[in-house]
């Protein structure tokens, strides 16, 4: 019979672990029924030996059963899964260490190591190490918690011990080993239990990763680096352990550009066997590998070493669950869903790109944009903007086992993912606190095809936009709506209602607009150009009604009248490439705002908002050049030194190229303004090009 | 004393080399005069068996040196990297003191160094003479090197043109030097290696090719982690060299190393020690090498000058020196740092007012 340290009321799972689909890490995942919050988790590796127990005990038909605290009795006062770490910090010396260097090693580490886990034929050694912890146990009190959880595993060995036909054997962590092995004290253990809540609770196998495992990564009783681990794990026994794992620090060197041949590595293992003997250890380990490969492969930064450390120390492994066990119901859909889009959750980042024309592209978009939308940030959608509007999405994947909690959570909303989905953001929608926000969650709805929240959504930005009155946010609303009203359409959903909301919002925002743009300062003026820019965006993606533009140019116009001086310049810049504002206006424009009479300071910022991103227009441009260089001519010299940051930013987004050319431009060398035209003597390709002018010469313009 | 200016390592440790010695019987790779382990205790500082104690000659990861002396083990040859002053030359010395117990094979690696100051030369009047032979030759401390089993140590070997680095590829691979013109070739006798230092500022210069590359396992020296590591290596070469030089050690320069450290620190940084104003840095590397230097030329300034008071007074003129490397540039970096940070710090008055009077 086997005995492991580990819930109690768990015990009915271990006969899952042999299960075909179950596959470590993973963590034993228990809570108080209808309260997932409070989740405790017991993570298991290929290499632990709490599984490997299990496993055995499965496949001898020995019984296996475990024999810590039941988890309906909480964890103490979370201090069971520290308690190591806790422990270490109460003696005031490092016994480990103590003994490590009592056996000539500076770390205590790679003495455990050597002595325990990687010795071949360990044999008394265990006797000692029990005899030892016994000694440490001696220095100071037992605490309560551990003292109750040792008294419950005392009293189920005994019980074992009575029952079983066969040997007892029990695994646990050294530290209980003295407590477990003493006399038994039943009535005591007993009375010791007393009061322990019970609860009834659920407890599952969650998939867990070779990541979380690590120490660094917040649980408590982890390993330094799981990935030797499992390596050390793999290749027992084996006599190419140290090329094993050479190898794969060359192949994943290889993977990033670097040159590593299979000399380099054999000249490393020499090394690393040169350094275990000068350290005096057995073998080779851990860190004569990293070192002999920092100095053989890396040419001794060690910053290369960092840069594949995570992947190598901690892998991309994440385990999976059986599928026919009780798995929460959520994770049970998404799991479902993940395979129906053969998307494989893990732990490591990746790209995808998706193209949505196609059934399996639009599939997995869904799935990943309503995860997003239940709060489970499987896939970050990439390059927001540039790809929106197109039938291609990036996605950057990585699948954290956390999320497996999240869905345990999530089950409150439904039991289905869409349902779920749809009644979280729902929610979310309804705690919305200003309607940008509100708008970009109903954005949301639609990618991801929730046609509930999108309704509640859609009613609720109507309501909402009745009631805001901020310029700032119903210019921030018009951009996401007008591209949903837009490009949702490749999602097959009815979108009319949304542009016409998305118009009256531009002109509501529009009415305001000449009040907000006046008495800003510098960064709220910015703010505001930006909105200004992307609700303009927006409209024209809608391609509203021209009374609609003429509200909207004329809101422009009275910023550009009386706004801020840097939103006027945008403004004049917006008016301008629409065309709403002739050449010869905005010369005249650009004339009497840089004229003598304004201040240099606001010229400069008008001429910034005017030009900025825009700067390429000028080498075309001459009437407008010439504007803008009289002006900088007339400057003062203070004054010129004062706003040269100003006007480099200006033209900061001009390549070199095209600052050659507004060089020439500027200092009156010849430039062709469209590409030599030929006209050719049939009458139709003048007819086409008649057409074609007007639309090049705008493109330029925009 | 003797009358040499500065003696080489294995003569200034003859005794510390002499009691790990005594004590060392363990196996040791054929040509070594020390077991690895002892060379490490060399280096790394400790008890000789026999109690002598053993001063550290490097202060800084032991993993580094444990990885430079497991190289030197291996027939590989060592290549010390790092920014000027990381105690390069002097790891290489002390290697091959402890290791070959002779570390005056050197050859200074230069832009002009050719071919026949790596390999060998002719005695030209031997050779016109008798013609070729071996009595023609003259051997370079490579050669020596090879043929006695010892270690030859290049110094600054990304100086050397590209052309002259490969001549060494034959001899770091097949251990033999070639010598067409007698139809010869020089076996290396065991022990034989290399250890070459290079300035990894100086990268790009003369990159090593990648077949040199390859024959070479690489260290790199960082410069001290903590204030306090930095200020024990300061603090013990200061000693030291003042012994040698028969100059008096006040009282107090303990906290004047300190101070000298602190704003070296914290203009090679680019920080101030308390994380929380960003500096200029100025363009010399202010390593700890120039640090000992500065405290040095100031100690001699005290004995001399100052009745042996060490102060900001002695101290300011070589931290100048040592920080302005650039007259236009580094002044004003050096201005900005006295005006931002020395000014308000409290205990630096004298250091403020000094260092401005010397700019």
């Amino acid at each position: 019979m086997v005995l492991i340290e580990g819930p109690a009321d768990a015990t009915h799972l271990i006969a899952q672990l042999a299960a075909p689909g179950m596959r470590p890490p993973i963590a034993l995942l228990a809570y108080p029924k209808g309260d997932p919050a409070n989740a405790a988790f017991w993570p298991f590796a290929e290499f632990s030996p709490e599984y490997q127990a299990a496993l055995w005990a499965l496949r001898h038909d020995a019984a296996a059963e475990f024999i810590d605290l039941p988890a309906a009795a909480g964890r103490g006062d979370d201090a069971a899964e520290d308690g190591d770490a806790r422990r270490g910090e109460r003696l005031r010396r490092d016994p480990l260490g103590e003994l490590a260097a009592a056996a000539g090693y500076l770390d205590a580490e790679s003495w455990w190591c050597d002595l325990l886990e990687q010795n071949p034929s360990p044999g008394p050694v265990f006797g000692a190490v029990a005899e030892a912890m016994a000694e440490l146990r001696r220095l100071e009190p037992t605490e309560p918690w551990e003292a109750k959880r040792e008294a419950h595993m005392r009293l189920k060995i005994a019980q074992a011990a009575k029952g079983a036909a066969g040997p007892v054997a029990v695994v646990c962590g050294a530290w209980h080993v003295p407590a477990l092995t003493g006399p038994t004290r039943a009535t005591e253990d007993r009375r010791l239990l007393v009061g322990l809540p019970r609860a009834k609770i659920q407890a599952t196998w969650a998939p867990w990763s070779l990541a979380r495992l690590a120490s660094g990564t917040g649980y408590g009783a982890g390993v330094d680096a799981p990935g030797w681990n499992q390596h050390i794990w793999r290749t027992w026994g084996r006599a190419d352990s140290n090329s094993r794992w050479l190898a794969r620090i060359g192949a994943l060197l290889r993977t990033r550009g670097h040159g590593v041949s299979t000399a380099d590595l054999i000249e490393a293992e020499r090394l690393a066997l040169a350094l275990a003997a000068l350290r005096g250890r057995p073998r080779s380990g851990f860190e004569e590998l990293r070192d002999a490969a920092v100095a053989c492969l890396f040419g001794g930064e060690d910053l290369v070493w960092r840069s594949i450390e995570a992947e190598l120390l901690l892998g991309r492994d994440v385990g999976a669950a059986p599928e026919d066990g009780p798995a929460a119901p959520l994770i049970a859909d998404v799991q479902r869903a993940q395979r129906a889009t053969r998307l494989k959750p893990e732990a490591l980042e990746r790209s995808l790109t998706l193209d949505l024309r196609s059934d399996a592209g639009r599939e997995r978009s869904l799935l990943l944009h309503r995860l997003c939308a239940l709060g489970v940030p499987w896939g970050q959608p990439q390059s927001v903007g540039g790809s929106r509007g197109t039938f291609r999405e990036n996605w950057k994947l990585r699948w954290d086992p956390e999320f497996s909690v999240v869905l345990v959570e999530r089950v409150i909303y439904g039991s289905e993912l869409v349902g779920a989905a749809d009644a979280y953001l729902e929610e979310a929608m309804r705690g919305a606190q200003d309607l940008a926000t509100l708008a970009h969650l109903v954005s949301r709805s639609v990618t991801a095809s929730l046609p509930e929240a999108w309704a509640v959504g859609l009613r609720l930005l109507e309501g909402r936009a009745a009631l805001t009155s901020d310029v700032g946010q119903l210019l921030g609303s018009v951009a996401p709506i007008a591209e949903i009203a837009r490009y949702g359409q490749a999602r097959q959903a009815d979108m009319t209602p949304l542009a016409a909301l998305a118009e009256r919002l531009a002109v509501q925002a529009a009415l305001g607009l000449r009040h907000a743009a006046r008495g800003l300062d510098d960064s709220a003026a910015a703010a505001l150009v930006d909105r200004l820019r992307s609700a303009q965006a927006g409209l024209e993606l809608l391609d509203p009604a021209e009374e609609t533009w003429g509200v909207w140019f004329e809101a422009l116009a009275g910023v550009l009248a009386g706004g801020e001086a840097f939103a006027a310049g945008a403004a004049g810049q917006l008016l301008y490439t629409a065309d709403r504002l002739t050449p010869e206006a905005a010369v005249g424009l650009l004339a009497r705002r840089l004229s003598p009479g304004t201040p240099a300071a606001v010229a400069a910022r008008f001429v910034e908002g005017f030009f900025s991103t825009q700067a390429a227009r000028l080498i075309y441009d001459a009437p407008l050049r010439e504007a803008v260089d009289r002006w900088i001519r007339g400057l003062e010299d203070a004054d010129f030194l004062a706003y040269l940051p100003l006007l480099r930013r200006v033209f900061a987004d001009l390549d070199a190229m095209e600052r050659k050319r507004l060089r020439q431009a500027a200092l009156g060398e010849v430039v062709k303004s469209l590409p030599g035209v030929v006209t050719l003597p049939d009458a139709v390709w003048a007819a086409h090009f008649d057409v074609l002018a007007p639309i090049l010469a705008r493109g330029r313009h925009v | 004393m003797t009358d040499v200016l500065r003696l080489s390592a294995e003569q200034s440790y003859a005794a510390e080399l002499a009691a790990l010695s005594a004590a060392d019987d363990g196996p040791r790779p054929v040509g070594w005069k020390l077991t690895p382990k002892a060379v490490l205790t060399y280096l790394m500082g400790g008890a000789a068996p026999g109690g002598t104690a053993i001063t550290p000659k490097y202060v800084g990861q032991r993993r580094l040196i444990e990885t430079a002396v497991a190289t030197l083990a291996t027939d590989r040859a060592l290549l010390l990297m790092g920014v000027p002053g990381t105690a390069k030359s002097w790891v290489s010395e002390h290697l091959a003191a402890a290791i070959a117990g002779d570390s005056t094979l050197l050859i200074q690696c230069t832009a002009g160094t050719d071919e026949t100051q790596i390999r060998y030369g002719w005695n030209y009047a031997e050779l016109l003479a008798h013609g070729p032979s071996e009595a023609a030759l003259v051997a370079t401390p490579l050669m020596r090197a090879m043929r006695e089993g010892a270690l030859c140590r290049l110094e600054e070997f990304t100086r050397l043109g590209s052309d002259v680095q490969d001549t060494l590829i034959t001899v770091l691979s097949e251990k033999v030097l070639p010598i067409p013109e007698l139809a010869t070739a020089l076996p290396a006798r065991r022990g034989f290696n290399v250890i070459a230092t290079a300035n990894s500022r100086d990268k790009g210069v003369n990159e090593l090719s990648s077949a040199l590359k390859r024959r070479f396992n690489v260290v790199v020296l960082p410069l001290p982690a903590t204030l306090e590591e930095e200020v024990s290596i300061v603090r013990r070469r200061v000693r030291e060299l003042a012994d040698d030089l028969a100059l008096p050690v006040p009282r107090g320069v303990d906290e004047q190393i300190k101070a000298v450290l602190t704003v070296f620190r914290e203009l090679r940084s680019g920080v101030t020690a308390d994380n929380k104003v960003t500096l200029k840095t100025p363009s010399g590397t202010l390593s700890t090498a120039e640090a000992i230097g500065t405290l040095v030329g100031g100690l001699s300034q005290a004995a001399w000058f100052a009745d042996g008071q060490l102060g900001a007074r002695e101290l300011a003129a070589p931290m100048v020196g040592a920080i302005v490397k650039d007259p236009v540039q580094d002044k004003a970096v050096l201005a900005e740092y006295l005006e931002t940070v020395l000014k308000r710090r409290r205990g630096y008055a004298q250091y403020y007012a000094e260092l401005g009077e010397a700019l």
